[in-house]
């Protein structure tokens, strides 16, 4: 019994043990090929945190076992409005605000309109996929030069550091661990992800959950769009274009179930979206061509999966 | 004995990690005879038919199969061969069609230069169902759109058109209604008929003491007797299942049936489509109030909408005298709902026993109702997993792996445990062994007399009567007919209103 | 367990994965330049030594110097011919590993790009991608790496604000009065021949991209130098005022200038079922004669002129299918730009990184303007193409480049302004 605990324990750190492989395959391999560790550890953060921040908010997405496509767009709307506000009012703390706000209200946006029309979330979410896109070419003719909305570098120079970044994503995983495991809200979520059934006859109500986990994903969007910002002071129309994508990579890749429920955790997204970057990272030591990075990153992460779902299928025992 | 031996399984261990399910077990299964194979969830009787029928292997042992070495390396192989079984879980694939799930694997049968000759494969399925009896489901219906029974009965055409020579039936008639029994009683009464064999597991004693010709009783994975159809006597088979004398009642012993005068619950004519007709009903305080009828009366639907699950095309569902809203309204009110179909309704089975438990005792353990400190949780489910001895490694383990008996048992923390003041069980010992059975049993009758009102929706005759103040049975959405538990109603007159 | 067994296998995957791609390329690389050694005396295995004694004393060259290459194009012909010019030619003749970034697609890819680059101990960086230069110079400067434009060039004010920079080595490629006079020689190569109607494809200028907008403005400018007396653009006559026009609309209005008519207009890469319909639409036009593309324009317009006495005009870079649109009747004049063109200010940042920067007289950061290939016919392109698409003799061959290595400024700038194919062919 305790065998069988302690071998579920180390289960649930397997993605841990993961990254701690890539962070010394990383040094190990980096010092053999003499290059600038320190520096390439503080850019890994730097192109690390963004997905971070915004994965471990959609992770309360992924728990219901939903999932919401229009991450990426969502970021990058919130990111240029974000940009122009900053050009208006020149306050670094209205910026993150109008950011974080306006994430908050387009994932809302989702969930209330999923809720009124009952459809399942993620269908909204594909919808406002081209919505949001549109936006973006919108914002950027209307309110920049034509192809960018940009605000002067020096404008977040200050904050452009990595502690700042560091953190951003502390503060955001604490409160993210804290409803997640310590309020009502969070187990209710994870229930909700394992059997909806069962939790609508258990008095969780489906929407509210929604309404709430988006919500939460809003809140670490805007923040991502603001980290954005501040890692890249110019804002195309190709802005956070690969967020939506390395967060669903990244969650899955930090040991989330797929399918949500009750296994879900917060920290899988941190770790994925480390995981991920030093495997790039380790890539390009090796100055593979893309092609083959992305066949490495995608045959991992299959892998991932598989161990994920093998663990589910071995339970069938008849008894 | 002089019947051929068909199986014949000698010293056959087989363990799930450190979980002994098999140890030493040898037993003869003989042509002509429908043999019962009794014992509380986890003493192995479903372990050791399915290794007889190649859904796994054995640790160590040997099997004899028709005078054979027998070593079947999967269902579809044994199956081949003559050897059978109609599992506990749900075999059928929804998306396609009855007929498809009938020849499950084997379409290449009917295909044709490529082409898979649908007709022909219909008309082969139809008769499939049509010779088990089965005849109301069409072949080239959509298996999803078919009720739970139907299924079942598409997996017992799917095994019979095979012609098998030895057949398990596992736990398969706790899903089915009569009908569905009738139509497996049939069957095994027919191969027995023609000197072939069947293996019958099951809950429920009564039916299997009917049913078989002898009984094998195992426990912890051990056979304990096997008795013949002369010597089947109830008190001595319960006693060699649970391997001690039962002590105490089984249902509740008083007769006067009494209950509060305050009316906690009501429906005031409900309707919803064909399952509730201008239904009314009134539930007291400290009342157990019986459901009774077939599995397609609407009394199922009926739990739902006592629990705000399920809201009524018209007509009121009132709680203390106001309108009852949707399920946290209910829970808000006290009334905690077990579902029948407990493993998709009642139960996350990919959680934890902890998250079954707490996900109903926020309330309760939860600070302002809100905030979750681990101290506080693990006490509070500790209390509930105490309280109704649920056994199990620890509250971590997930609700999948506890037998059927613990797996309700959960459920009943999770309600107890909040402090309902009103319970509706639909078909709560449904799967659930003897011993546990007695258990809940006398655990609804100490809640009657705390003042708690129950709701009992079930098929079995035998529990309604014996724990009902009050019984109502119903018939196509309407109530037909309510007893008193002072009138002392016999089964039969029972039924009668049923059907 | 079964999960542990699968890490591992994972684990291994990923290692030999990595370390089979890394260990297969490298003895490809050696094998190729043995060969190149056998056939041809200077390989490069001797550009690491003899080479390096004969060119420059004070330059050493012994050791790899690594390169990261930014690019926001992986997969245009222009972009493949730049990238087979770099890693097929120049990586084989001098000791330099060029390590390229992904197909970045936003100014945070930039960033996160030239860290990796710094990671790698890349002693510099040659940028095809300009989403924010600004950041990426600063970038470069911060971390002490050398950073070149490849093509293109800094508008003057940020010339002006990072020419000292110590790490800016300099941008080399058509400035925006180039851009100007490509143009407007193509809009006067159809106006000699008499060409009164035409019609413009604007690409980027929706996007406010200059180099579009110049070219535009310098075909007009030739339109209403060609449109008789009083002819002008909306009321401007002069190159800046049509620049300024140009500027203000976002777009090219159509209309008459003088004689010459601009009867059609389409503008945006948007892609769509519309826009493509747009450009139909406008191919089809009655009496139109020559549609002037400021980027390519056979490729959405050739279909549809099919058939037609309509000549498409394009700008862009000597790639294979553009032949084939020239003697399918598609394309009739193509300003492109030679795959080569990148050696120059690939000499620049080399010298740089070897500790032997060129800069200009008053030791600031190169910004030398460097033009297109004009082919005006089948022939000319052909005779382009052959030297521009060869791996073995391309355009500035190593030779050539050599004599960089040393050169002084003058020379440097001299070598870069005659880029036309005869000046070349001539060195």
């Amino acid at each position: 019994m305790n065998k069988s605990k302690l071998k579920n324990y180390m289960m649930n750190l397997t993605p841990l043990f993961g990254l701690a492989a890539l962070f010394a395959a990383f040094l190990i391999l980096g010092t053999i090929r003499d290059i600038n560790i320190s520096y390439g550890l503080k850019s890994i953060i730097n192109q690390s945190v963004v997905v971070a921040v915004v994965a471990t908010g959609a992770v309360f997405i992924y728990t219901l076992g939903s999932f919401d496509i229009s991450l990426g767009a969502s970021a990058a709307v919130s990111a240029l409005i974000g940009g122009m506000v900053y050009n208006r009012t020149e306050s670094v703390f209205v910026m993150a605000a109008v950011c974080v706000g306006i994430a908050v209200l387009i994932g809302l946006f989702n969930s209330v309109l999923a809720s009124v029309f009952n459809l399942p979330v993620f269908v909204t979410t594909i919808a406002m996929l081209s919505v949001l896109n549109a936006l973006v070419l919108v914002l950027i003719k209307v309110n920049g030069t034509g192809s960018e909305i940009a605000i002067p570098a020096a404008a977040v120079k200050a904050i452009n550091n990595t502690p700042f970044k560091i953190a951003v994503l502390l503060l955001f995983l604490l409160l993210s661990i804290f409803i997640f495991s310590f309020t009502k809200i969070g187990r209710m979520q994870k229930f909700q992800g394992s059997n909806p059934v069962c939790a609508k006859l258990s008095g969780v109500s489906e929407k509210k959950m929604a309404i709430i986990a988006f919500a939460m994903s809003g809140i670490g969007v805007g923040l991502g769009a603001f980290l954005s910002i501040i890692y890249a002071p110019t804002l195309t129309k190709n802005t956070a274009s690969s967020v939506g994508m390395d967060v669903i990579i990244a969650i899955v890749f930090g040991g989330m179930p797929v399918s949500g429920g009750a296994r879900s955790k917060i920290y899988a997204a941190v770790i994925g979206a480390f995981s991920m970057t030093l495997l790039s990272q380790i890539m390009v030591m090796f100055n593979l061509n893309s092609g083959i990075g992305q066949m490495v990153k995608a045959a991992i992460f299959l892998l991932v999966v598989f161990l994920a779902t093998s663990d589910q299928r071995g339970k069938m025992l008849p008894r | 004995m002089g019947k051929d031996v068909i199986v014949k399984v000698e010293n056959m261990d087989k363990c799930f990690g450190t979980t002994v399910a098999l140890n030493n077990v040898s037993i003869e299964i003989r042509r002509g005879e429908i043999q019962g194979l009794i014992g509380e969830n986890g003493s192995g009787k479903s372990t050791v038919t399915s290794i007889i029928s190649g859904m796994q292997k054995a640790d160590n042992g040997k099997m004899v199969f028709k005078g054979e070495d027998w070593v079947p390396d999967s269902m579809l192989f044994a199956l081949g061969k003559g050897i059978g079984m109609i599992v506990q879980e749900n075999g059928t694939v929804p998306g396609i069609t009855v007929a498809e799930n009938i020849f499950l694997g084997e379409i290449e049968h009917f295909k044709a230069k490529g082409i898979v000759n649908r007709k022909e494969m219909m008309r082969r399925a139809q008769e499939a169902l049509d010779s088990i009896g089965a005849s109301h489901i069409r072949a080239d219906e959509m298996t999803a759109r078919l009720d739970m029974q139907d299924r079942k009965l598409i997996e017992i055409a799917k095994i019979m058109v095979k012609e098998p020579e030895v057949l398990v039936v596992d736990e398969t008639t706790t899903a089915l209604s009569q009908m569905g029994r009738d139509i497996i009683y049939k069957i095994m009464e027919q191969m027995k008929k023609e000197n072939k064999a069947v293996v019958f597991i099951s809950h429920d004693l009564d039916e299997i003491m009917n049913v078989c010709d002898s009984l094998t009783v195992l426990r912890d994975g051990k056979i304990i007797v096997t008795f013949s159809k002369e010597e089947f006597q109830e008190d001595l088979i319960k006693t060699s299942m649970i391997g001690r004398e039962m002590q105490g009642d089984y249902y509740r012993s008083d007769m006067d049936g009494s209950y509060g005068e305050e009316i906690v619950m009501e429906l005031k004519a409900v309707n919803l489509d064909d399952q509730l007709k201008d239904f009314s009903l009134q539930l007291h305080k400290g009342e157990i109030l019986g459901v009774g009828g077939l599995s397609h009366c609407g009394m199922h639907t009926l739990g739902k909408v006592l629990f705000g699950a399920v809201k009524p095309s018209s007509g009121k569902v009132l709680i203390r005298g106001r309108e009852l809203r949707d399920e946290a309204d209910a829970m808000k009110e006290r009334i905690g709902y077990a579902a029948k179909d407990r493993d998709s309704e009642s139960l996350s089975l990919n959680a934890s026993i902890r998250d079954n438990i707490a996900i109903g005792g926020f309330n309760r353990f939860a600070l302002r109702g809100f905030l979750v400190l681990p101290g506080r949780e693990k006490r509070y489910v500790q209390e509930q997993i105490d309280a109704l001895s649920v056994k199990c490694a620890e509250m971590n383990q997930y609700v999948s792996a506890l037998s059927g008996g613990n797996k309700q048992k959960v459920v009943f923390g999770k309600w107890i445990g909040r402090g309902s003041e009103i319970l509706i069980l639909d078909c709560p010992t449904r799967g659930v062994d003897i011993g546990v059975k007695q258990a809940m049993y006398q655990l609804m009758y100490q809640m009657k007399k705390e003042g708690k009102s129950i709701v009992i929706i079930s098929e079995e005759m035998a529990e309604l009567i014996g724990m009902s103040d009050r019984l109502v049975i119903m018939k196509d959405g309407e109530l037909k007919k309510e007893f008193q538990r002072s009138e002392a109603p016999e089964e039969s007159d029972i039924i009668q209103y049923m059907i | 367990m079964k999960k542990f067994w699968a890490l591992l296998l994972t684990a291994a995957m990923t290692v030999s994965m990595l370390t089979g791609c890394g260990g297969s390329s490298q003895p490809a690389q050696a094998d190729t330049a043995g060969n190149e050694a056998g056939s041809d005396s200077t390989g490069q295995t001797d550009t690491g030594d003899n080479a390096a004694q004969d060119i420059a004393a004070d330059l050493d060259m012994s050791k790899t110097v690594k390169i990261g290459i930014l690019v926001s194009d992986a997969t245009t012909a222009e972009a493949l011919a730049f990238r087979t010019y770099y890693t097929e030619y120049i990586q084989k003749q001098y000791n330099v590993e060029m390590i390229y970034s992904d197909e970045l697609t936003d100014a945070a890819g930039e960033t996160s790009a030239i860290d990796t680059f710094i990671t790698n101990n890349c002693k510099a960086i040659i940028s095809f991608s300009s989403f924010d230069r600004a950041a990426q110079i600063e970038q470069c400067e911060g971390a002490g790496v050398y950073y070149a434009v490849a093509t293109g060039t800094l508008t003057d004010e940020e010339y002006e604000t990072y020419k000292g920079y110590e790490h800016y080595v300099g941008a080399i490629g058509p400035s925006l009065d180039v851009e100007f006079e490509t143009g407007y020689n193509m809009a006067k190569h159809y106006l000699d021949q008499g060409t009164t109607n035409f019609a413009i494809f604007g690409g980027a200028i929706p996007y406010y991209t200059e180099m579009h907008i110049y070219r535009a403005a310098g075909m007009i400018t030739a339109m209403v130098e060609a449109g008789g007396d009083g002819a002008s653009y909306q009321g401007a006559a002069v190159k800046d005022a049509i620049i300024g026009q140009i500027f203000a609309d976002g777009e090219v209005k159509t209309g008459a200038i003088g004689n010459v008519n601009i009867l059609g207009y389409v503008g945006g890469y948007d892609m769509d079922d519309a826009w493509f319909g747009k450009c139909a639409q406008m191919a089809q036009t009655t009496d139109l004669e020559v549609i002037l593309a400021v980027g390519n324009g056979s490729d959405f317009f050739g279909t549809a002129i099919a058939g037609t006495d309509v000549k498409i005009a394009s700008v862009d870079a000597y790639a294979s299918s553009y032949g084939e649109a020239m003697e399918a009747g598609m394309l009739d004049y193509l300003a492109g730009k030679f795959s080569a063109s990148i050696g120059p200010i690939f000499i620049a940042t080399y010298r740089a990184a070897l500790g032997a920067p060129i800069r200009t007289a008053d030791g600031n950061a190169l910004a030398l303007s460097q033009g297109y290939w004009i082919a005006e016919n089948v022939e000319d392109f052909g005779a382009y193409y052959a030297v521009d698409s060869s791996v073995e003799s391309p355009a500035y061959t190593k030779d050539l480049l050599d004599t960089l290595l040393t050169a002084d400024y003058a020379t440097f700038e001299n070598f870069v302004g005659k880029y036309s194919f005869a000046e070349i062919q001539n060195m």
